[in-house]
């Protein structure tokens, strides 16, 4: 049975591929051209420090599979987090979960094909990701392409263990606290977990891996680590095969993958014989919902209504959605990734080379795009979905006595503050982590309020241009061409804020505004301030009149 | 209460409601028939401010929808067929949302909410999140949210489906009870049964056509059907005449 559960599952694959047409295509082939790109700049990163560790005499060789040992047990933990995630979903909350239990399928089954699921989704863009690394690897130390192959060989027992680790550490859990908090939980923490190895990675400053200088104290460290990186760990047993391999040790490799695959296939055998007995108490539990005592009292908003009666729909739609972004853990895990970001955003600004103040002055311009396009694209994660998320209550929404005009601006209003804070706190740390002048100072401060607000009404507005009320997963909507203009237009609005700054700016760094004021400066102040306005004016005001009227055509 | 004055809505070459006029007083239920397709639930979109007609126009207690379409929701219930709410909310808030969005005075919600729960058989799992909550449960909640804010017109588009039988019952006595409170209720259906014995008036429309109005008598009459002849006999002789036609 399990073999027709996945042979459906690549039959479904196949005709998903194969119905890619018109913009779907052109999309896919920009996306995937992006991600080779992207791997191949990877793949002369890694060489160029592989072939750096190579030559470090006597210990050269030792030091790139030390690197490879780390690399594979950094791999391994984030696979396991990333199963504990994902097996939350697949195990328990899959859509088709209530049609395979309808059927007379057993429940191993269907747990194993869950479990198949899992592997999938929390390790292949790992094993791409790594593949550069082997591949700079192989050409390093010249060895043949049966190398790469062998570590392709490898990642199947050696991701199977690790999701196991994480699908197993769900089953006990849920077996334990059956409860759909319990995932909300369990989504936190490991969001948590990846935005610590983030933040952590970036604090170790990896770029130093390039200087010289520094790697004396990292070969230094490497050389007094002479032992195995976690030798009962499968990818130390993935790290010695792959050295067998090198080294034409034939038995050796034989061993270590036999050790490999012979535990996966142990793991696999217990998983599905005590899954009998742990699945269905989590898998019930988790069909619940929490409970929760609102409604009985008053929240702020309806407070506030008594005092403004004329903002009672937006009131209460703000309260309706504020309720739903708190008791969606997906959003507290995009918050805390969010989180991570500034601090590894303003951690980076920190650690620009900047020596005069003139230079720091001009990055604190500079600034101001880089925030800015921070803003946007959180906006494209939470802002441009807003009007989709409503999903199929929009049809609820539309038979209710409130104007679109309304929802739209009940919309900007949840969406504004927190943009606003982000771009605001972006802004005004990196002028005081760079020492900014005041005049760049309150320029980029007074940039960055203009550029929340006309980014986030433009996320509103270009969501309401691009409505989907069917899209059940908020990635869609993110990749969408929607999500694309709305980005697009994003950065020409920044580029062109920026170019009308840039004059004030340029004359403020040759002597700056204290001069007496001649009738051209004059002129240059009022045509920027008019510019300036104007584009922010514009910026709201067209996506958010077309968006606005589309909604209202919308049938 | 409810004025259709020669709706019509097209897609393209086709006519999804052809030139469809109904008027539906205060207290009369009012049965909306008709086979998959023929015109129905795009008539309810339209009374509800869903959809726009393409021509002719639709009043809801004297306010145009398309003109005044706040005014004249303010004044009208919409149940659909698919009982969608918000799955992060609970009962208490959704109906607390309901009830603050149509002005509902805090005091009258306080004391109406939970005895609508009591009469739905909802008071244990009103505290629940609503994306627990089974299809039927969802369109008892619905119901509730109608009841809540008394409108003077109500459009229901299937409105038992996903009842059990105890709900089934309670909801005809309620649109009883609704008409004779003075609402005006517009009911498509599928449960000829039920529109025959709830209805004071039912119309059949067929590809975007009324091919037939009055009370089930009326109908009978027009159809030369024996008045011991069932409304589901009347309906599919009607039916079948005009695809014959």
């Amino acid at each position: 049975m399990i073999k027709l559960l996945i042979l459906n599952k690549l039959r479904c694959a196949y005709n998903d591929m194969n119905s890619v047409r018109g913009w779907e295509l052109v999309k896919s082939a920009a996306l995937g051209f992006a991600g080779l790109c992207l791997l191949i700049v990877m793949y002369f990163g890694f060489h160029k420090v592989l072939k750096y560790l190579e030559e470090v005499q006597l210990i050269g060789p030792i030091l790139s599979w030390k690197l490879t040992g780390m690399l594979l047990l950094m791999m391994f933990a984030m696979i396991i987090v990333s199963s504990i995630i994902i097996s939350m979903t697949t195990l328990y909350y899959s859509f088709d979960l209530k049609f395979l239990f309808s059927c007379p399928l057993s429940r191993r089954t269907v747990f194993m094909d869950k479990a198949a699921d899992t592997v999938i989704f929390s390790s292949w863009t790992l094993v791409v990701a790594v593949l550069p690394f082997v591949i700079a690897l192989q050409q390093v130390k010249g060895l043949s392409l049966g190398f790469t192959a062998s570590y392709l060989f490898l990642m199947i027992p050696f991701v199977m263990l690790a999701a196991a680790a994480g699908i197993f550490f769900s089953l006990l859990v849920m077996y334990a606290f059956p409860s759909s908090r319990t995932r909300d939980i369990t989504w936190v923490l490991g969001s948590l977990s990846v935005a610590f190895v983030y933040v952590m990675f970036r604090f170790a400053e990896p770029e130093k891996l390039l200087h010289p200088d520094s790697m004396q104290v990292i070969a230094q460290y490497i050389q007094y680590l002479q032992a195995p990186t976690a030798p009962y760990f499968p990818s130390w047993w993935v790290t010695k095969a792959m050295i067998a391999f090198s080294a034409g040790k034939w038995a050796v490799f034989a061993g270590y993958s036999g050790l490999l695959i012979a535990c996966s296939a142990i793991v696999y055998c217990f998983m599905a014989w005590v899954c009998d007995f742990f699945y269905m108490r989590g898998f019930n539990g988790a069909q619940g919902s929490p409970r929760f005592k609102g409604g009985r009292g008053k929240f702020l908003e309806q407070k506030l209504i008594s005092f403004f009666p004329g903002l009672a729909a937006q009131l209460s739609l703000y309260w309706k959605d504020r309720l739903m972004v708190l008791r969606d853990a997906k959003y507290w895990s995009q918050i805390i990734l969010i989180l991570a970001l500034v601090s590894v955003y303003l951690f980076s600004i920190k650690q620009l080379p900047l020596d005069t103040p003139s230079v720091k002055n001009f990055i604190c311009f500079l600034n101001i795009t880089s925030a800015g396009f921070v803003v946007a694209a959180i906006g494209l994660r939470f802002t441009f979905p807003a009007i989709s998320m409503e999903g199929k209550c929009w049809h609820l929404m539309r038979s209710l006595p409130v104007k679109i005009e309304a929802i739209m601006l009940e919309k900007l209003l949840v969406a504004l503050p927190s943009a606003m804070l982000i771009g605001v706190v972006l802004i005004v740390l990196s002028n005081h982590i760079l020492e900014a002048d005041i005049f760049v100072s309150v320029l980029s401060t007074v940039s960055i309020l203009f550029i929340t607000i006309g980014v986030t009404a433009m996320g509103i507005g270009f969501g309401a241009i691009f409505p989907d009320f069917n899209v059940e997963n908020i990635h869609k909507l993110e990749s969408s061409y929607g999500g694309f203009f709305y980005m697009v237009a994003s950065m020409a609005y920044l580029g062109l804020i920026v170019g009308i700054e840039a004059w004030p700016v340029h004359v403020h760094y040759l002597g700056g505004f204290a001069g007496p004021m001649t009738r051209w400066r004059l002129f240059g102040i009022t045509s920027c301030t008019i510019g300036f306005l104007l584009v922010n004016f514009l910026a709201v005001w067209i996506p958010w009149k077309i968006g606005l009227k589309n909604l209202q055509m919308r049938e | 209460m409810i004025n259709i004055s020669n709706l019509t809505k097209t897609f393209g070459d086709f006519k999804a409601v052809d030139g469809l006029s109904l008027h539906i007083k205060p207290g009369e239920i009012f049965g909306f028939l008709g086979p998959n397709g023929a015109g129905k639930t795009t008539t309810v979109k339209i009374l509800s401010g869903i959809m726009r007609p393409s021509s002719g126009s639709v009043s809801i207690a004297g306010f145009d929808v398309d003109k005044q379409p706040e005014d004249a929701k303010r004044n009208l219930a919409y149940i659909p067929d698919e009982p969608f709410v918000y799955p992060k909310l609970t009962a208490w808030e959704f109906l607390r949302f309901i009830g603050d969005i149509y002005r509902v005075p805090e005091t009258e919600q306080k004391k109406r909410i939970p005895e609508l729960f009591d009469m739905f058989d909802l008071t244990d799992v009103s505290d629940g999140l609503l994306e627990g909550y089974s299809h039927g449960m969802r369109q008892k909640l619905l119901i509730a949210s109608v009841l809540l804010r008394k409108p003077k017109a109500i459009l229901f588009d299937e409105p038992t489906v996903g009842l059990d039988p105890k709900s089934i019952r309670r909801f005809k006595n309620l649109l009883g009870e609704m008409a004779k409170g003075g609402a005006a209720v517009f009911m498509c259906t599928h449960i000829l049964d039920m529109a025959e014995k709830l209805c004071s008036e039912v119309g059949i429309i067929f590809e975007g056509k009324l091919i037939a109005r009055g009370t089930v008598q009326d109908v009978k009459a027009a159809a030369h059907s024996g008045s011991d002849s069932s409304l589901e006999d009347v309906f599919l002789k009607l039916t079948e005449k005009q695809s014959h036609d």
